[in-house]
């Protein structure tokens, strides 16, 4: 089971306005501020815990189905590149890639590599982002189980949880779309 | 306040952050903010804040947890506007 999550940077820097009154209270815990305050570039450490806190959300409702909007419950700890997230009695290694255009995490809960593949959305139109995701992700598994593309039929639960069903078994895996960055995970 | 004066200033609330504009014009109770009108979850807070602004009020963890639709978004704000 993996959780991920793709932060567009420019995206972020255009609809998000983090140094807007309240706005860190209201997604951060009293350590992560610090963590913001006492780095380099608040900015970067804004989107980090938040991609942080989100692929380990999806964790969470993978192995517990369900929705709600808690982000500031999902507590974030980090050293270098690699962080704990913890959320009630749930605990996760979140692992975070920084470039300087986009921030992709992982979630899951044993150490691993990470094995996100990015997609750059670009020149496509926003309506059509999310079914290009899908479909790079049917053909990466249909290209890695040798069936094909047919087998393979990507779904949401009802709690808008993503699997893929491939001859009556579910495959786990997460995808994240933020602005013309869209990233998958099996 | 009326529930139609209520969903009128929350679509105004809402609209900066919808990226779903069809969605948006059949907006009901029951219009999910990321699912439907494609809010970013990012933003979803910019709507938290927007509704503290808007009506006075100061939303707790637990209010912000149940906020993921237009009816949850009317009961949490008529509920603190009573207190």
């Amino acid at each position: 089971m993996v959780g991920n999550d793709v932060v567009d940077l420019e995206e972020a820097k255009r609809t998000s306005n983090w140094e807007r009154p309240r706005y860190l209270e209201k997604l951060f815990t009293s350590k992560e501020l610090q963590f913001i305050h006492d780095c380099k570039n608040p900015f970067l450490m804004v989107w980090r815990l938040w991609s942080m806190k989100e692929a380990a959300y999806k964790l969470y409702t993978q192995q517990n189905p369900s929705r709600f909007y808690n982000p500031k419950s999902f507590e974030c700890d980090i050293s270098n590149l690699n962080g704990i997230v913890k959320f009630k009695d749930f605990e996760c290694n979140v692992k975070t890639q920084i470039t300087s255009r986009y921030i992709i995490s992982e979630a899951r809960f044993l150490d691993s590599e990470m094995t996100s593949k990015i997609i750059e959305l670009k020149g496509n139109l926003p309506k059509s982002h999310s079914d290009i995701l899908k479909e790079a992700l049917l053909i990466q598994l249909s290209k890695s189980h040798q069936l094909s593309k047919e087998n393979f039929k990507f779904q949401k639960s009802e709690f808008g949880i993503p699997t893929v069903l491939c001859n009556s078994v579910k495959i786990q895996v997460s995808i994240s779309h933020h602005g013309y960055f869209g990233a998958y995970v099996i | 306040m009326t529930n139609d004066e209520l969903i009128t200033k929350l679509k105004a609330i809402i609209a900066p952050y919808v990226q779903d504009e069809k969605a948006f014009e059949n907006l009901t109770e029951d219009t999910d903010f990321i699912n439907d009108l494609k809010v970013n979850s990012a933003n979803l807070v910019d709507i938290i804040l927007d509704i503290e602004d808007e009506f006075s009020i100061r939303l707790e963890n637990e209010d912000m947890e149940k906020m993921l639709d237009v009816k949850a978004a009317m009961l949490i704000i008529n509920t603190k506007l009573k207190t």
